[in-house]
């Protein structure tokens, strides 16, 4: 690690070669910063080889957790992406049309004051959605939908739908208000009406950018742990085609039994394989969304 | 016609889902008010919780976040502009520096709980700190290392380019250019990113609800190693283990005061971030 | 060598943030007490009035009984809290710690019905009927002599000493599967809000978390029947009953026995009724 980092330092910091002493201070501080990130992704890994071992890959295909027995991860694999896939469906509409509405329709200052309201919007801690979600959104979900509980897949979809309708919105909102006046000018100038330069010319340019707002999206739902953990029922089961039901999402699963589990061994194993597993697929659609992002600002 | 008609329509429509979303967080915040504010009887915020969260106020519980949200971020504040200052001012492009950057958004969107788990194992386990301020803050120093990275980068980056040449120009060293030109012109990304950092840590609950949090016993921490009560697991604890309906008006109205104390923060940083606009504007 | 690691984990933190670092040391005396959140509410209660004849510092926290247990064996806390005993296995691997349990106080777990299945008329349900139900071989409440209408099986997370004793009566296995189950719930007030929010719901209880919304039905067994009242319970009728143990690493000392000998005492045990539990009398 030490080597490799030097080498970089000398290849790439070659036009200075006289650093002062607060250059090795950043330099060390940088250092913190890359370690607490790689030895986060490496204790994750390093605590999760005994359920590896045990287990295999039917750890991600089990469909059963009993602890002390088996540890199969399989129905929190698949609430995770059900509740995902769901909260995404639902904020798509609505944040693009709030997002299109915002950079097509208002003044820089109203403009700037929606940002301020997502930023709001953003910033409300997540035990208060939960404690929203369990005292309103549950009681709506079972009688709008005529259930026997409200505790399901669908009303944590909702949940995480409004919890990442910020996120998303600003950020295509980004990915909209980056494409350059020249297009809608030149757009307009062929006498294409507002809505046609936006649906045709805006929209079409900005696609990566919003690719990217939906993945960063997906990404903060995946790991929400407490509002969903309140909502969903906690039933540890592979859900099938049904999102009416009970259901279980990683970060839930390790919030109700982490506690719990910090005595024995296997248990708390099988659960950093979890998070582990959680860390690899919010790692990999997050940086497919800044990718996009990335792409997309060019 | 019908077509100016049919964009009438679709402005209508997404001007009014433009308003929902708005009325959202303006429901959010009447129902909270509305279900919180019964709670608020004299001393509510200056009085010690009692007889398990039924009576009293939630004074500690207040203290307690705000003690640990600004360790967290007195620890995490030099680590991030050490960092963002190295890679802005000291690297060349690369590949690597492009990696580093990656990095801040993965760290950036790593699921909370998991710092949680892994903190509590390498803090309270293997450095023996256990349940405690000093756990805690270390783990949301690190949780919010990225958010305070993201904002003190946008600041820097957003310095004109000129600065920097007029300091070489008058000679400056490159450590006197940071101290005397950089950083006295990002004071209000400094400030932004510093509350950003702090409202992220004060809203967090899944991180610290078993690596740093008492219920009850501590007034004020006395030690860094002793836990600390806060908010966010006040509310919890009530919501899940309370019988009384008093109770339940209490975890109300310790989520009124979160809200309120987020908001706040937010607020105060969106009001920095339009002065840090202004003045690249110029 | 603990006490170095936490000594540098301080020393970094004042490095960094300048604090003095005499903050460092313990001071003052300290008891700390982790784990069952059931009988939390207890030892809060208990360490408040405590404390206001007494200079200790009593520290309750939340986490589990499981974590209760395992923090004291490695002598992170100084007494856990369970709401059930010291398991088989927890007994071996802790051998080294000398693990005592002092009973304070005792809870009964109830089989609990939504408010509109007891008013119409589900008063009674035999243990068959109630493993009948968690088994998924009975899925609609006219079957146990109440209306027309899909149960809802409200079951405890598998880890909850709650579940442990319930599981224990019905079935005769503390970690019996329950394949009919709809939701799981965690903490007491969860399942209570569940099954409050739900008008076809079944649960399990401790008797303190009964109200208007969520009514115990009585248990019949074997011709016997089973009311679920404190009397019942005094009277050592009641089969689903469990004790509230503080568990110590050998044999308490000093203030952590004095604050043990509080809540057995007089104060402690009223305390222990006025939280809705049952006072473990004259032990």
């Amino acid at each position: 690690m030490n080597f490799s980092f030097g080498n970089y330092l000398s290849s790439d910091c070659s036009a200075v070669r006289n650093w002062e002493p607060l250059g090795w201070v950043f330099a060390g501080m940088n250092f913190i910063f890359l370690t607490c990130t790689m030895g986060l992704a490496t204790f994750l890994l390093v605590e999760s080889i005994p359920v590896w071992r045990s287990e295999g890959l039917a750890f991600w295909l089990g469909e059963n957790w009993w602890v002390g027995e088996t540890f199969g991860a399989l129905p929190m694999i698949c609430g995770s992406f059900i509740v995902t896939g769901l909260a995404v469906l639902l904020v798509l509409p609505v944040a693009l049309s709030g997002a299109l509405f915002t950079s097509e329709y208002l003044t820089p200052p109203l403009r700037r004051r929606m940002k301020g309201i997502m930023e709001m919007l953003a910033g409300i801690p997540g035990i208060i959605y939960g404690l929203l979600g369990v005292s309103f959104l549950t009681a709506g979900v079972k009688d709008v939908f005529n259930l026997l509980d409200g505790n399901t897949l669908f009303t944590a979809g909702c949940l995480l739908a409004i919890m990442i309708l910020p996120t998303v919105l600003t950020l295509s909102e980004d990915a909209l208000r980056s494409v350059s006046s020249e297009f809608r000018e030149a757009a307009e100038g062929l006498g294409l009406t507002k809505l046609q330069t936006a649906w045709r010319v805006v929209l079409p340019q900005s696609l990566p950018g919003i690719v990217g707002a939906v993945l960063l999206g997906i990404g903060r739902a995946m790991g929400e742990t407490i509002a969903v953990m309140l909502v969903i029922g906690s039933l540890d089961r592979v859900p099938g085609f049904n999102i009416f039901v009970s259901g279980q999402t990683i970060p839930s699963k390790l919030g109700r039994e982490a506690a719990e589990a910090l005595g024995s061994a296997e248990h708390w194993s099988a659960l950093m394989g979890l998070g582990f597993t959680l860390f690899l697929m919010v790692a990999f659609i997050t940086i497919c969304g800044n990718y996009f992002k990335y792409w997309s600002g060019r | 016609m019908s077509a100016i008609a049919f964009e009438k329509v679709v402005r209508v429509i997404i001007g009014s889902i433009t308003f929902i979303i708005i009325g959202l967080l303006v429901a959010i915040f009447s129902i909270m008010f509305l279900k919180g504010f019964p709670a608020f009887h004299g001393d509510f915020l200056f009085a010690e919780s009692k007889d398990f969260g039924r009576a009293g106020g939630v004074f500690y519980q207040l203290v307690g976040t705000l003690i640990l949200m600004t360790t967290a971020v007195l620890l995490s504040l030099p680590v991030a502009l050490g960092s963002v200052l190295f890679q802005t001012e000291y690297m060349a492009p690369g590949k690597f520096k492009t990696l580093l950057a990656q990095l801040t958004y993965v760290l950036n969107a790593t699921p909370t709980i998991l710092f949680g788990l892994v903190g509590y194992l390498l803090f309270g386990v293997y450095l023996d700190t256990g349940v405690s301020w000093v756990t805690g803050s270390m783990i949301l120093a690190v949780m919010i290392l990225p958010t305070l990275q993201v904002s003190l980068r946008e600041a820097v980056e957003a310095l004109p380019q000129k600065y920097r040449e007029a300091g070489m120009a008058l000679g400056l060293t490159r450590s006197s250019q940071i101290r005397r030109v950089i950083l006295p012109q990002c004071f209000y990304g400094v400030v932004t990113g510093v509350l950003l950092g702090l409202a992220r840590a004060a809203g967090e609950t899944a991180a610290i609800m078993f690596t740093a949090t008492t219920f009850s016993g501590i007034q004020f921490p006395q030690s860094f190693s002793d836990p600390v009560p806060t908010l966010q697991t006040h509310i919890l604890i009530l919501a899940q283990e309370a019988a009384h309906p008093e109770s339940i008006a209490q975890a109300w109205g310790s989520g009124l005061v979160l809200l309120g104390l987020v908001f706040i923060l937010t607020l105060m940083a969106w009001v920095f971030r339009t002065r840090v606009v202004m003045e690249s504007d110029l | 060598m603990a006490r170095y690691q936490r000594v540098w984990a301080g020393l970094i933190l004042c490095l960094m943030v300048g604090f003095p670092l005499e903050t460092v040391a313990d001071t003052g005396l300290r008891v700390q007490i982790v784990g069952s959140t059931t009988v939390l509410p207890v030892a809060s209660r208990s360490a408040q009035k405590f404390m206001q004849s007494s200079k200790v510092r009593i520290i309750a926290n939340a986490g589990g009984s499981g974590v209760g247990i395992h923090s004291v064996a490695q002598s992170r806390a100084d007494i856990g809290m369970a709401s059930r005993e010291i398991s088989p296995d927890e007994k071996i691997r802790f051998e080294k710690s000398n693990l005592i349990t002092h009973p304070v106080g005792l809870d009964a777990v109830a089989c609990m019905v939504s408010a509109e299945i007891y008013q119409a008329g589900v008063r009674h349900l035999t243990r068959r009927e109630i493993a009948g139900i968690y088994m998924g071989k009975i899925r609609n409440w006219k079957e146990v002599g109440g209306p027309d209408r899909e149960i809802v099986v409200i079951d405890k997370e598998r880890h909850r000493g709650t579940r442990h004793v319930f599981m224990n009566y019905i079935f005769g296995n503390a970690l019996q599967r329950t394949p009919g189950t709809l939701l799981v719930t965690g903490s007491n007030n969860e399942e209570q809000t569940k099954i409050a929010q739900s008008d076809s719901a079944i649960g399990m209880l401790s008797f303190a978390w009964i109200n208007e919304q969520v009514k115990a039905v009585t248990l019949r067994d074997q011709g016997k029947e089973y009311l679920p009242t404190w009397k019942a319970v005094q009277q050592r009728e009641y089969p689903i009953v469990r004790k509230l143990n503080f568990i110590t690493a050998g044999e308490p000392r000093g203030e952590v026995k004095a604050f043990i000998d509080f809540v057995k005492g007089p104060e402690g045990q009223k305390i222990i009724e006025e939280s809705g539990y049952i006072p473990i009398g004259g032990n």
